[in-house]
């Protein structure tokens, strides 16, 4: 029997009384990793605020159902604490927050939440720096303000390093890989590969197929006007990059 | 500044009536160069009286409306104070003033001389005479003006050093009476000497009070003064300081302000940058959460090639009140003036207000002035971002808040004093409801 990790089930969701979800259906298995592609203004971005819970994206219909759950009355902090997980496409600049600060105080946060025990500066800190390594992040830029003044490439890393502290069940990559020359892409894409997991459930969103040459997804799914217009295996990912999403609306 | 012609209120008449009681019992009365300075800035302060909000300066805060009650001149204070200020622990010779009276020294004081203003005399030194009411005593300061006519207390300090430490811990015990206090910083610093000046304001008690403070700073050529100044009274407090700056060639003044608490009060700062090369640095920072915190500055660039800087940011929550007003007037002929401002306030509540006034006199070419203002709730996307790491709402909405003020706080100070502020800062903010990590 499949154990799903998100279940998404006819899903409308409004903006300002704008209808721009109309009607997703789409479930990803524990273990896997799926892929969502869609052209600008499709609503990828509608779709991983509402699962984030950000306030202002109004479920008019349908439900999401996380590791069995209704995820939709959830505040934001408490789907983190639970294990969810939104890399942000436009990660937010907080000058006059140090990002080790900032980490520390969201890991313990969460930790705080479930009834586990806080970790001390020291550990917190080991934790952070063994995880950095990998991703190439050093001890100065945990120093700096959160975001402020990174480049692309830093804010991208940074999440993916969020991601690998925070160990989430379901990770959410909204287009994460905007902005990012190829070595930088290499790089996160590696991060996120060494978080694939039989326990954890990751949903990539992305308009390009260059992403999912280094995170090969298990399945596709393609997003136009607000529905899941098509799905398959990752090789519909190739096919979309040759045909372009004008083809696939019209079949 | 203009000031319109008004009908007397009975309240403003007060100060004219304790000075026609009382001049001759002020101390250094019969001082004739003393008693000169005294009567003109008392036609000074009668200009506007105890300004309202139809005097152009004052249209935010209007003073005289929140003046209830007659009140009357505070008294020497006998008895113990233990109060040792927010900067207590930090090195320097601390100053205890009681309702503006110097109360207390503690600690030595060389290479800085001292002079008690509420009991000078005929033996008076020179650098007092040649300073004393020359500064933060005019019409555009009214508040100002009284301090000095009405002068019952304060200090007057000459640094001759470098690396001079001093704290100027002002105490309001609470009294039987309502009670105005009017007194005098006066500070020389001399050529290439410098003072870290850490100031101080406390105050207990539910009755209504006014300190009236009129502070005036003379910095010499090269002279350094570096202000942190933390103001943190009882909501039924009124306060009022006008502080005067002179500022000779490459002198430079840097200050941060903390207004933290009152019924109201009014920070009036006149820097006047008299020299090449002279520098004003301000920062200020107010939580004000039913009161009004106001602070209105005036850069005055009267010489070629001086720079002023200023970022003030305030926390409004409840129904409080921020006002930020600053005047930049570069003067004809001060070609290479520099001057840059920035005001902003988060707003916590559909209740809170703040207004911000810059304002820009060029008389000069070749000049940059800037300025910004950007008044605001707190940032809905950084609130989803921490929110989305699991950091609960009001924990998250602190962090931003508190992140918001230390841009104008952590760079300027050092660690001391800088937790010193923000035990204070923290206490107010979780007054105003937040939670703060």
């Amino acid at each position: 029997m499949t154990e799903w990790m998100l279940e998404i089930d006819n899903l409308h969701v409004a903006v300002d009384g704008k209808e721009i979800l109309k009607g997703i259906t789409l479930s990803i298995p524990t273990g896997e990793v799926h892929a969502v592609m869609g052209p600008n203004g499709s609503g990828k971005s509608t779709l991983s605020y509402t699962l984030a819970g950000r306030e202002g994206y109004e479920i008019t219909r349908g439900r999401i159902l996380y590791q069995g759950e209704d995820l939709t009355k959830l505040a934001p902090e408490e789907r983190a604490t639970r294990g969810v997980f939104l890399a942000l496409q436009y990660p937010v600049e907080i000058p006059g927050v140090a990002t080790l600060t900032f980490l520390k105080t969201a890991l313990n946060a969460q930790r705080r939440a479930r009834r586990e025990t806080e970790l001390d500066a020291m550990r917190v800190l080991k934790l952070i720096r063994e995880k950095a390594k990998a991703l190439n992040i050093g001890e100065e830029m945990l120093k700096r303000p959160l975001n402020a003044g990174f480049s692309g490439g830093e804010k991208k890393r940074l999440e993916i390093l969020q991601m690998a502290i925070f160990e989430p069940k379901l990770a959410i990559l909204d287009e994460t890989d905007s902005g990012l020359d190829i070595d930088a892409l290499k790089l996160v894409a590696e991060g996120v590969n060494a978080l694939r997991a039989p326990t954890r459930a990751m949903l990539v969103i992305t308009h390009y197929q260059r992403l999912l040459t280094h995170i090969v997804p298990n399945r596709v799914h393609v997003l136009t006007k607000g529905r899941i217009v098509k799905s398959g295996g990752s090789d519909l990912a190739l096919e979309l990059e040759a045909s372009g999403y004008e083809n696939v609306e019209a079949a | 500044m203009t000031a319109l012609a008004l009908k007397p209120l009975s309240r403003t008449d007060l100060f004219q009536e304790d000075f026609a009681a009382n001049a001759a019992e002020l101390p250094g009365a019969g001082l004739a160069w003393l008693d000169k300075r005294r009567a003109k800035a008392l036609d000074a302060f009668a200009a506007t009286g105890v300004p309202n909000r139809r005097v152009e300066a004052w249209k935010y805060t209007d003073l005289a409306a929140a003046l209830e009650s007659p009140l009357e001149p505070a008294t020497r204070f006998q008895g113990a104070i233990h109060e040792a200020g927010a900067f207590a622990g930090i090195a320097g010779t601390r100053l205890t003033l009681v309702s503006g009276f110097l109360h207390a020294v503690d600690g030595p004081a060389q290479d800085i001389d001292i002079v008690d203003l509420g009991a000078i005399g005929a033996k008076t030194p020179d650098w007092v005479k040649d300073h004393l009411g020359l500064l933060a005593a005019g019409p555009e300061q009214p508040l100002g003006a009284a301090s000095l006519a009405l002068m019952r207390g304060g200090l007057a300090l000459r640094v001759r050093a470098s690396n001079a430490a001093l704290h100027l811990n002002f105490v309001n015990p609470a009294r039987r009476h309502d009670f105005v206090s009017h007194s005098r910083i006066l500070i020389v610093v001399e050529e290439g000497a410098s003072l870290r000046l850490l100031e101080s304001h406390g105050g207990e008690g539910t009755g209504q009070s006014l300190t009236n403070l009129g502070v005036e700073l003379n910095l010499k050529p090269g002279a350094r003064l570096e202000h942190v100044r933390l103001q943190s009274e009882s909501e039924t407090a009124l306060h009022v300081t006008s502080i005067a700056a002179a500022l000779e060639r490459n002198a430079g003044y840097r200050a941060l302000y903390a207004g933290l608490g009152a019924k109201l009060s009014r920070l009036d700062v006149v820097v006047q940058l008299n020299g090449p090369g002279a520098e004003a640095n301000l920062r200020n920072v107010s939580a004000p959460n039913a009161g009004i915190s106001d602070v209105t500055t005036v850069m005055d660039h009267a010489s070629p090639h001086t720079t002023s800087r200023q970022l003030f940011k305030s926390v409004v929550g409840g129904r409080g009140r921020s006002v930020n007003q600053g005047r930049v007037l570069v003067r004809e002929g001060a070609v290479k003036s520099d001057s840059h401002q920035l005001f902003k306030a988060l707003l916590l509540s559909p209740r809170a207000e703040a207004d911000a006034k810059p304002e820009l006199e060029i008389f000069a070419d070749d000049v940059i002035c800037g300025h910004g203002t950007a008044i605001g709730a707190l940032d809905a996307d950084a609130l989803f971002y921490l929110r989305s790491r699991g950091i609960p709402e009001a924990e998250s909405k602190g962090l931003l808040i508190r992140a918001f003020l230390e841009d104008a706080i952590e760079d300027f100070v050092d660690t001391a004093i800088h937790d010193a502020l923000w035990r204070r800062l923290d206490a107010a903010l979780t007054a105003m409801g937040q939670e703060l990590k």
